[in-house]
């Protein structure tokens, strides 16, 4: 078998070469980087919602405990959570305690600041199993709540009323 | 017993779309064992996620996953009794050997990164949201899901292809677990290195070069460790990869008389837009080179009935979203005239941003400029129908899905661009990858001419006969 060299296929070979080996040069540093950046983290049904609510609020496997105080609330009744406008945590925690609210319907507020007053002022408490605060404050006429972490409260009013 | 449950569901899924492939295949075409695992899987996520879709609207509990199990077994025993023929094996060359094991290595790499990361923010809130609630409610996505405003965030109108195969392992383990969820997409990475390997050896002729650029799959940043990869969770890639496969076979189907793998591009095609809303724009694309296909092969007009699955997946999944109310998508302004000319001034910077994507080099590498320069190579075999289908299936989506920004209705749309865009032109990196490989090998691709359709490569009439290698 003869192999015949011409100029285009060593241009050809040399471009594909020259192309594949620059790829290879720029792609590495940064795939390596991915591959080692993240040890092995722990496995488990609701392993990410546990990772993201420890990463904004510090507390390790809080989804079970987030699932059982709205689990212990009546169904039927919505839940209010509270989350501050351009604040990346407060809401990305505002969608995870959504997820993990079901099968209550559930509302997002997105307000400016960190008091909700006006908008819990308006609320009818009957209607609702619980307001949750995502790093928004928790106003002082308002029972305390199940605290999670740093950030995250969770106010029943099954059984506190809220004021109107 | 998670492992015993998930070789269940995967098999069960495998069968299914094993089934499927031997009826869209039939005996008339041999495929290797890469493309049977590889449509077996594209075609049973489909059938499975359809399946449970369908079957909810009648039943829900134990009765669901049941009846679907039936299906997927009855399936896979007609899959058992018209198994599809394999080609000759030869034994590979050392250089292939040594391909295959980079190919393994980067595999198991994907695996581990999936595993190492968490799901993604979509991945969690808008994919696998629906599996787990659909789950807690006996297979069926509550009704109440798609009417709570609240929990629009998590676009309940998007389609249930991914959710409902994560919900098919979910069925199978008892609990709707996130960790076990992410199976599925680093199998979805093994699925596109199968496809890019085998058409590869099907445009080509040699099995090396399919292998050398399954292994570059790997070093493209986007497909493996950037957000919206193949380890994040999201629908991105597993669409790429169906859109891939849609295009491959519509490649291999400009062969007069290449009706098995006509059969298949149809089946391909009617899952895009069942895999993300995204979809339909992919969808709207292969169907419009599916329909210059048929018209420059000379086709019989019944091959036009290779859009009407589509069609019917499109058309319910919008009725079965007007009857659920569920809320319309807030991130586009109506699409009509008025508002296009009203945001005309948006075109440039639009153009503008994609370029800069182009050359994000720690995203892409030099994907794109690679890809730019086996365009090169292409545009002087315009008169092959395969060249055009390949070219326009990889920019005409990059264009339309620029103009849908127009509409965008974020106030800032260039931060709405940022957000997205290495994700949509993560649909057709892959056809780029097709591009390439045509390119690195010079096939000089003729016009099709008449082959026996039992022949393994879909450019045979021109290329050098030589055994399949399998990557067994």
């Amino acid at each position: 078998m003869t192999v015949r060299f011409s100029y285009g296929r060593i241009a050809h070979v040399l471009l594909w070469g020259g192309l594949a080996v620059a790829s290879l040069g720029i792609s590495i540093p940064k795939i390596y980087s991915g591959v080692t950046q993240y040890p092995l983290r722990p496995t488990g049904p609701l392993h990410t919602c546990d990772s993201y609510l420890k990463f904004a609020t510090g507390a390790s496997g809080a989804s079970k405990d987030l699932i059982s105080i709205f689990q212990s609330m009546t169904a039927s009744k919505r839940i209010i959570i509270f989350t501050r406008k351009d604040d990346a945590f407060s809401s990305g925690l505002g969608m995870t305690t959504a997820y993990l609210a079901s099968p209550h319907l559930v509302r997002l507020f997105e307000i400016s600041g960190t008091h909700p007053d006006n908008e819990l002022s308006k609320m009818n408490p009957d209607e609702l199993a619980a307001v949750v605060f995502c790093r928004v404050n928790r106003p002082n006429w308002l029972p305390a709540g199940k605290v999670i972490g740093s950030g995250l409260e969770v106010v029943s009013t099954s059984e506190k009323k809220v004021r109107r | 017993m998670s492992a015993l449950a998930l070789l269940g569901a995967f098999g069960t899924l495998l069968g299914a779309g094993y089934g499927f492939l031997t009826l869209l295949a039939r005996k008339e075409t041999q495929l290797s064992l890469t493309e049977q695992i590889a449509f077996s899987w594209l075609l049973g996520t489909g059938a499975v996620s359809l399946l449970l879709w369908i079957f909810g609207l009648f039943v829900h509990g134990v009765l669901l996953p049941g009846l679907v199990s039936i299906i997927c077994l009855s399936l896979g025993l007609v899959g058992w009794r018209r198994m599809v023929p394999r080609p000759l094996r030869r034994k590979p060359n050392l250089f292939e050997i040594f391909l295959g094991i980079i190919v393994f290595l980067e595999i198991a790499i994907v695996f581990y990164l999936s595993f190492v990361h968490t799901l993604g923010w979509d991945g969690l809130l808008n994919w696998e949201i629906k599996a787990h609630y659909a789950f807690a409610n006996g297979g069926v996505i509550p009704a109440t899901y798609f009417s709570d405003s609240g929990r629009a965030f998590s676009h309940p109108e998007y389609p249930l292809a991914i959710p409902f195969t994560e919900l098919w392992l979910y069925l199978w383990l008892g609990e709707a677990d996130q960790f076990w969820a992410k199976t599925i997409f680093p199998i979805f990475y093994v699925i596109g290195t199968f496809l890019v390997v085998a058409l590869g050896k099907r445009f080509t002729g040699k099995t090396w070069n399919g292998l050398l650029m399954a292994a570059f799959l790997f070093f493209v940043p986007q497909i493996t460790v950037e957000v919206g990869s193949a380890i994040a969770g999201y629908a991105d890639f597993p669409l790429s990869i169906f859109y891939l496969a849609t295009i491959g076979c519509l490649f291999c189907a400009t062969e007069p008389k290449n009706d098995a793998f006509f059969r298949l591009y149809a089946a391909c095609l009617a899952l895009l837009p069942w895999v993300k809303r995204d979809g339909l724009i992919l969808w709207i694309v292969a169907a419009a080179c599916g329909v210059f296909v048929i018209l420059r092969t000379k086709r019989s007009s019944r091959h036009f009935l290779a859009l009407f699955p589509g069609l019917l997946i499109i058309c319910g999944w919008r009725f079965y979203l007007s009857a659920m109310h569920a809320p319309q998508a807030a991130d586009f302004l109506p699409m009509n005239l008025e508002t296009f000319s009203s945001h005309l001034d948006r075109i440039l910077p639009l153009f503008s941003a994609v370029l800069a994507e182009f050359h994000n080099l720690p995203t892409w590498s030099l994907f794109w400029f690679v890809v730019a320069v086996g365009v090169a190579y292409l545009l002087g075999q315009m008169r092959n129908p395969g060249t055009p289908v390949l070219l326009n299936a990889l920019f005409v989506p990059i264009v339309l899905y620029l103009l849908i920004y127009v509409f965008s209705s974020w106030p800032n749309y260039l931060e709405h661009v940022g957000l997205s865009i290495s994700r949509l032109l993560l649909h057709v990196a892959p056809v780029g990858f097709l591009i390439t490989l045509l390119a690195v090998s010079r096939r000089r691709v003729k016009s099709p001419a008449p082959v026996n359709e039992r022949g393994v490569t879909c450019t045979m009439a021109v290329s050098e006969r030589t055994p399949v290698v399998e990557l067994a």
